[in-house]
């Protein structure tokens, strides 16, 4: 297009002002980048892929209360069940209770438990390893790196939920979607402990199918509706997400945030358009003196927009993904670790990001562009300055 | 007021431009404005005509209906073939790019960009390509002696090299047809005398018709051809010949204050 050069110059007319709005586009572009690939990471299905049709059992009141073991005959006679396995948050403590030590602990029952979990690759250390080994444990392989744990290195945990000290082998090393708890044999407390033996914290269910995913948790929660203690059961991926409206429905807050970011770029980007404009009034005029078309002045202008917003949001994509790994890695060094591990840079929210520019850039030319073009020659020549 | 018809009409060549029973009035509110009174005209193709009359008396007006960027209340305008007065708006803007020049008092340059981008505007809108627009744009420059001032900015030009530049910008696409709004209204004397000479040659040599707005009476006495305009009708067409239109306008300026 050949008006593009005489665009450009016109966007970089008041040098000082072009490069605010730049910067006020950059700066909340990256802060969208960031709170969407939170969000993202957040409502991520984690049963994509392998690891489908699962549920979780639990207490209905809390996941502080516990349910007896004895559920799982009756559960299982419901059908549709491929496999559950025990799964107990055991807490406790990793050299001290600092941020930087803190990392998901669950006791399971290995073998169960590996085909529940079965996106899990082993990528040092072997299943059989584990399962032989009562004191053995398996680790993500992102904790693994956090640490720089290898397989046979002993880790120990002490309890403070429950009263014993586990002195851990790691036995494997494993790589899925959110490599980043340790997963050690339940019985090992259950003898240390015999007053815990049978009482669980939650079932890991892996059902037959997407209908059998459907239907089991109302039937489950059926069958305890009148016993003592009643359960909840929920798919993994609302499990999760239950964790995640406990810390405060964060991903409601977070698209709130994102929201207003863009209605204020959306201010600004407007704000040094309309300013743009109204400068150019008789410019404007002279130029359709010569012949420019409305259709060409109201291009001219948006075009101006456009290439605003985009340069803004660009440079914010492009600010974002070069501090990404900074970023993760940072993230990993806190008690959000275990979400840390999951977060990378997803095309989707990159795409949006610059959805969000070309939206901007497009409505804030709008108004400005439109009354630049209808504006009559006369009245333009007219104002003066 | 008599509302009798002003019918002037050039009476040697080939007519360009031919006006009947233009009215122009403004409506603010209730009160209508009559600006320009059931005016005619004729110009003749290769004439330079000066309009003159006192401030307010419509001669910016009557020089933007003939430019095609304003519309009458009624009446016709005949540029060339066109029918200037019943265009659409986006006929109207191709037509005026390829047949009319436009000079204004305050040059109106765009101050971002350069003598020679500023001269390639009008351009753009051609089908030319690149090198053809430049060529163009080069040659316009060449004429109103600024080719070495190509890579200038206006801010870096003196007003007479601005308008000269703006002069370059109304002759680029070579329409047949210049108008011009106070063309030195706001330049000094000797720069105001330089552009006169510029529009003079673009006359003679170029054959451009040229209608020229101004309140000085020694820029009128350039022109082959007077017209003044007073309260909405053209009161005086005074046919002289170039050097003799001086003592003229002079009398006319002198009985209009
Ligand atoms: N858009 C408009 N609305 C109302 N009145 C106008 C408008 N444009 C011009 N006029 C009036 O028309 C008259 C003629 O204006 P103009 O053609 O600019 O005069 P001149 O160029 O001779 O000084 C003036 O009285 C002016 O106030
Ligand atoms: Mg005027």
């Amino acid at each position: 297009m050949k008006y593009l050069p005489f665009v450009f110059k016109n966007l970089f007319r008041k040098k000082t002002r072009s490069l605010l709005t730049l910067g006020s586009i950059l700066l909340p572009l990256f802060v969208i980048c960031v709170m969407g690939t939170l969000l993202k990471t957040l409502s991520r299905d984690p049963s994509e892929g392998r690891g489908m049709y699962r549920l979780v059992v639990r207490h209905k009141v809390s996941l502080t209360n516990f349910i007896p073991e004895a559920y799982r005959e009756r559960i299982f006679q419901l059908g549709g069940i491929q496999e559950m396995s025990i799964w107990c948050w055991f807490g406790g403590k990793y050299v001290d209770y600092s941020a930087k030590n803190q990392f998901a602990r669950f006791g399971v029952e290995p073998e169960k438990f590996l085909k529940v979990f079965d996106e899990a690759r082993f990528i040092e250390g072997t299943a059989p390893d584990w399962i032989s080994d009562r004191a053995g444990a398996i680790v993500g392989d992102a904790l693994a790196k956090k640490y720089g744990w290898k397989v046979g290195q002993k880790i120990t945990l002490t309890g403070d939920i429950y009263p014993i000290t586990l002195d851990l082998t790691i036995r494997g090393i494993y790589t899925a979607e959110n490599a980043s708890a340790l997963f050690f044999n339940w019985t090992y407390v259950e003898e240390a402990l015999p007053r815990v033996k049978g009482r669980i914290g939650t079932f890991y269910v892996k059902a037959k199918s997407a209908a059998d995913v459907e239907r089991l948790p109302k039937q489950i929660d059926a069958l305890f509706e009148n016993a003592d203690p009643p359960t909840k059961t929920e798919t993994e991926k609302d499990f999760q997400n239950g964790f995640v409206s406990m810390l405060g429905n964060v991903k409601f807050m977070l698209t709130g945030i994102c929201t207003a970011i863009v209605f204020v770029i959306l201010l600004i980007a407007a704000n040094t358009m309309a300013m743009a404009a109204r400068e150019r009034v008789t410019e404007i005029a002279v130029l359709r003196t010569l012949g420019y078309q409305k259709s060409t002045i109201l291009g001219m202008i948006l075009g101006e927009s456009l290439l605003l917003a985009l340069f803004g949001g660009v440079a914010g994509l492009a600010f974002f993904v070069l501090t990404f790994p900074g970023f993760k890695a940072w993230l990993m060094n806190t008690p959000m670790a275990g979400f840390a591990a999951g977060i990378k840079l997803f095309p989707s929210v990159l795409a949006a990001g610059f959805g969000v520019a070309v939206f901007v850039g497009l409505v804030a030319g709008v108004v400005p562009a439109i009354r630049s073009a209808r504006r009559s020659i006369t009245d333009g020549l007219r104002q003066v300055g | 007021m008599s509302s009798v018809a002003s019918v002037i009409n050039s009476t040697t060549g080939t007519t360009l431009i031919r006006i009947d029973g233009l009215v122009k009035q403004y409506t603010r509110d209730t009160q209508v404005l009559t600006v320009l009174d059931n005016l005619s005209l004729t110009v003749d193709e290769g004439d330079f005509v000066a309009l003159m009359g006192p401030s307010g008396s419509g001669k910016t007006t009557l020089l933007n209906l003939i430019a095609g960027i304003d519309r009458p209340t009624s009446g016709t305008i005949l540029v060339g073939d066109q029918q200037v007065s019943s265009m659409s708006e986006a006929a109207l803007a191709k037509w005026r790019s390829a047949n009319v020049g436009f000079i204004f008092q305050l040059y109106n340059l765009v101050p971002v960009l350069t003598a020679f981008e500023n001269v390639e505007l009008p351009l753009l809108l051609t089908n030319l390509n690149r090198a053809r627009r430049r060529k163009q744009a080069e040659l316009a420059l060449s004429v109103v002696g600024l080719a070495d001032r190509m890579d200038h900015y206006p801010r870096q030009l003196s007003g007479g090299q601005e308008q000269r530049v703006a002069i370059a910008r109304a002759i680029a696409t070579d329409p047949k047809l210049l108008v011009a709004d106070e063309p030195t209204g706001d330049l000094d004397s000797k720069n105001g005398e330089e552009i006169l000479v510029l529009m003079e040659r673009l006359n003679s040599e170029f054959k451009k018709t040229i209608v020229m707005v101004t309140h000085d009476p020694k820029a009128a006495s350039r022109a082959h051809r007077l017209v003044h305009l007073d309260k909405g009708v053209l009161k005086e067409d005074v046919h002289a010949e170039k050097g003799k239109a001086v003592g003229m306008a002079a009398a006319i300026s002198a009985s209009s204050t």
